[in-house]
């Protein structure tokens, strides 16, 4: 019954798709003003449906509905209800259901919101919008179909078959329920953990939300309506996008740290690096368009850019879902793996086309020049390039040198993390520099004197921190050098924030609190920003204090006995077999002291855990820790001796600095949100007079 | 109209190509000509110590050019092999080689495992945590070093059982 009904309405989403491009086309080509009108109610059909359809899913999940071949293969009769949910999204054709879920939101919030506002560039953006749209869900109908179910077949008079079918195959019945709930497999264990519940969602939403912002582009480039309203139009999507990418990737860092025991949250993996590609475009594409608003230059450039980042999204989909990153060879075989390789292509082709058309006929010329080596837009084309470089080279590392290898060397290499710790160190560093010294820096050109004044209080700050990591320990060059201009690029953040704070202060007699939202009300996209540059300064010294300074060591201990690392010790108290979790794991848990100078600070209990019902992976490893500022105490639970299970082996991380990662990201998220908050609810006319009486605020410096 | 004012600003400003603007322009293009070849440089020598090649069994044994060099290869785990010490997190088991393609990933592990004619390896690891995958017909993908002992010294380990993603179907015990 679900799946029938979820089934139909994807068609009918489908079919929607496909008409609102058309009429979207159509109509506004030939000015018609009902086809266009027709296009976009369509577009809104299509969120309609794929709500139907998801629903339709979710509902076959939770009622166990075990026909449904996805529901038969991502859910069992013992799962709690939290991951039935989560499940959605636990396999292939179900995420591209809820991906292509996503879409449809996006597009039907872009029509709602920017319909009136942005309505000459409407047309075209529903179109490109739909037409992605129509490749997703031709792919979920084609190949992938979510809503398939098992049913059993006579192939001669005496034997059956299992076969799984859209619709009720000639001569079919359904399979019996218990036979169905009881093979049932489950969801994978190591995606039943918070982190991977919510990574997902949060990594799709960043990677859909940058087709908005594609849209947009592309129905400037279509239109004619080259002025910076695009930007205007797709700013504010483009930074819920990245915020909701930046979200996804920090969550799968804390869940790779949490959940795959190794220590570690970053592991240079392919799969990693193709959502991390998007996110490199898109951060020097918001870099970026700030030039074309101010300054009328690189609108070739940020083109690009834009066709870049999701192109980067396609692309790191298709890497990830197609076989690509195992081998060239086996991404063929995949069944979406073909038609999504000629999507992205024949997508990227047709932008830059359209981009090159554009600017042949002389319509993306820049109002300025680039001038003076310390101005502001110098620097902000450094801060562009360094940003496709670790694009390229990641790129290269991840995918490039691999697939060229194998398709013409006829070797097969891969590039492991010495190469990634290699050569992405310099660039972020160069980054780190640029992040600190281009908000200080002028437009047009910069007199070095007074970028020299405005440095020298942010440099004092930066050396007196620097001594205190000196006197943490933190005595390795590299850290030091790599800390000083991760250091200065904060203190500029937070000395510009004040300054702007002093400014008020000196012509208004308010309070504290006062002047600094005032600050983020009047200014949110140059506080926020600073804010995010603080995030990321944090996350920055967490990074160089858990890589460079990370300590292990591993020892079997008796009940009672302690090993010491540092100044810690840590006491094996007891050991907890076969607990029984709600979910049907049986856990194993080592109960440890961790204790300082005499003092027990926490109790760890690394734990193994054992699920009867999966037939692959059937155990898992997680960490114990203690977390503070300063570090995480971070403990395994390799082995034990089975039969008295008095003697335990320990395998122990401390983690310098690692939640500085963590609450850096905080912030980071904080002020995209402060930049991103839509506060003018006040119409365009009342707000440009409000915004008249200016000189209570300094701009730019 | 927007696009007007778009395009009478560069005109006017075309006209003003001073020989100052020149030497900048110049001065940007060799600037960014050196930013090039520092990536440049990174890239390649990331690759001179990152580069491993990817190898199968069959290969890495009858190449004896690869020893002591770091490679990568992948094999089926043998599960009767595993041994592990957990009190010296010494690891040891024996993969069977595996073609590079195939089309059943869960078929061809099962018959590399099965196969007594096969060419098998030793593997050897320290210090490692006895991973939750290990087990029988898993796929491992290791990196390391052949030794001239015969026995292949993993420093890295990875793990895949295909099963689970690939075409499973109910009952088929019927």
């Amino acid at each position: 019954m679900y799946a029938e009904v979820g089934f139909v309405a994807t068609i009918i989403a489908f079919v929607a798709a496909i008409y609102a491009v058309l009429a979207s086309v159509y109509g506004e080509r030939r000015h018609n003003e009902a086809l266009v009108l027709s296009g976009r109610n369509a577009a809104l059909v299509n969120f309609a449906m794929l709500s139907v359809a998801l629903c339709a899913l979710w509902l076959g999940l939770m009622t166990q509905d075990y026909q449904i071949k996805y529901v038969w293969s991502v859910s069992s009769p013992s799962m709690p209800d939290f991951f039935r949910v989560t499940a959605l999204w636990g396999s292939q054709s179900g995420s591209l259901l809820f991906w292509s879920f996503l879409m449809s939101a996006f597009s039907a919030a872009a029509i709602a919101l920017n319909w009136r506002t942005h309505r000459r560039l409407m047309p075209y953006t529903i179109a490109v919008m739909m037409a992605v749209m129509v490749f997703f869900l031709g792919i979920k109908i084609f190949i992938e179909n979510p809503f398939e179910r098992w049913w059993i077949i006579p192939t001669n008079p005496t034997e059956t078959q299992v076969i799984s079918a859209a619709f009720i195959p000639a001569g079919a019945v359904a399979p019996e329920y218990d036979r169905l709930a009881s093979s049932a497999q489950g969801l994978n264990p190591l995606l039943r953990h918070f982190g991977m519940a919510i990574h997902p969602p949060m990594l799709y939403l960043g990677f859909v939300g940058f087709l908005i912002p594609f849209a947009f582009a592309v129905a400037a480039l279509a239109s004619g309506d080259l002025s910076t309203n695009w930007i205007k139009a797709s700013r504010r999507w483009a930074l819920i996008a990245w915020l909701f990418l930046s979200l996804g990737l920090i969550l799968g860092g804390r869940w790779a740290y949490d959940v795959l025991g190794w220590g570690g949250y970053w592991g240079w993996d392919p799969v990693e690096n193709a959502a991390f590609l998007p996110w490199l475009v898109g951060t020097a594409l918001l870099h970026s368009i700030m030039i074309e608003e101010k300054r009328g230059m690189l609108r070739v450039w940020n083109m690009f850019l834009i066709v870049g980042t999701f192109s980067a999204v396609i692309f790191g989909t298709f890497a990830t879902r197609s076989g690509l990153v195992e081998s060239v060879h086996s991404f063929a075989r995949s069944g979406i793996g073909f038609p999504m390789f000629f999507f992205w292509a024949s997508m990227t082709v047709l932008s830059v086309a359209l981009i090159l058309w554009r600017r042949n006929r002389g319509e993306l010329q820049d109002t300025h020049e680039l001038k003076g080596l310390l101005s502001r837009e110098v620097l902000f084309v450094l801060n562009n390039f360094i940003f496709m470089a670790l694009t390229v080279v990641i790129f290269w590392g991840s995918f490039g040198a691999p697939i060229i290898s194998e398709l013409f060397m006829n070797t097969d290499i891969t590039l492991g993390a010495d190469y990634f710790m290699r050569v992405t160190p310099p660039l972020f560093l160069a980054l780190y520099i640029l992040m600190g010294i281009a908000p200080i820096s002028a437009w047009g050109a910069t007199a070095a004197g007074r970028l020299g004044s405005a440095l020298i209080i942010p440099a004092i700050l930066t050396v007196i921190s620097l001594g205190i990591f000196v006197l943490m320990g933190m005595t390795i060059p590299v850290a030091l050098i790599g800390y000083a201009f991760v250091l200065l690029a904060g203190w500029i953040a937070i000395y510009e924030t004040y300054r702007g704070v002093m400014a008020r202060r000196r012509i208004k007699t308010e309070s504290w609190w006062t002047s600094i939202t005032a600050l983020y009300q009047r200014n949110p996209r140059r506080y926020g920003g600073y804010m995010i540059h603080l995030g990321v300064t944090i996350i920055g010294i967490g990074v160089i204090g858990s890589t460079l300074f990370q300590q292990e060591t591993q020892r079997t201990l008796n009940v009672g006995e302690s090993l010491t690392i540092n100044d810690y010790e840590l006491r094996f108290d007891r050991f907890d077999t076969g607990q029984i979790s709600e979910d049907g794991r049986i856990m194993d848990i080592a109960v440890l002291n961790l204790i300082r100078n005499g003092q027990t600070l926490a109790q760890i209990k690394p734990r193994r855990d054992f699920f009867p019902e999966n037939t692959d992976m059937n155990s898992m490893t997680i960490a114990g820790a203690h977390s503070t500022l300063e570090n995480d105490f971070y403990v395994l639970l390799v082995g034990w001796e089975e039969m008295n299970q008095q003697q335990a082996t320990f395998k122990v991380y401390i983690n310098p600095l690692i939640n500085l990662i963590w609450w850096g990201s905080f912030i980071l998220i904080f002020g995209t949100v402060l930049a991103g908050w839509p506060h003018h609810i006040l119409p365009e006319r009342v707000r440009v007079q409000k915004r008249l009486p200016k000189g209570t605020m300094p701009e730019g410096v | 109209m927007a696009e007007m004012t778009w395009e009478k600003v560069p005109a006017s400003e075309k006209g003003t190509t001073s020989p100052g603007i020149k030497t900048e322009k110049l001065k940007f293009i060799i600037g960014g000509i050196l930013l090039l070849v520092a990536v440049l440089y990174l890239v390649l020598s990331g690759m001179d110590g990152g580069t491993q090649y990817f190898m199968t069994i069959d290969e890495l044994v009858a190449n004896a050019d690869y020893d002591g060099q770091i490679v990568r290869i992948s094999g089926a785990v043998i599960g009767e092999t595993i041994q592990y010490d957990s009190t010296t997190l010494k690891l040891n088991f024996t993969v069977a080689h595996i073609p590079k393609e195939t089309n059943n990933l869960a078929l061809t592990l099962h018959e590399a495992v099965l196969n007594p004619a096969g060419q098998r390896l030793e593997i050897r690891m320290e210090n490692q945590v006895m991973p939750d995958l290990l087990q029988n017909e898993a796929q491992a993908i290791l990196s390391g070093k052949m030794g001239e002992d015969g026995i292949f010294y993993a420093s890295e380990l990875l793990l895949k059982c295909p099963s689970r993603y690939e075409e499973a179907i109910p009952m088929q015990v019927e």
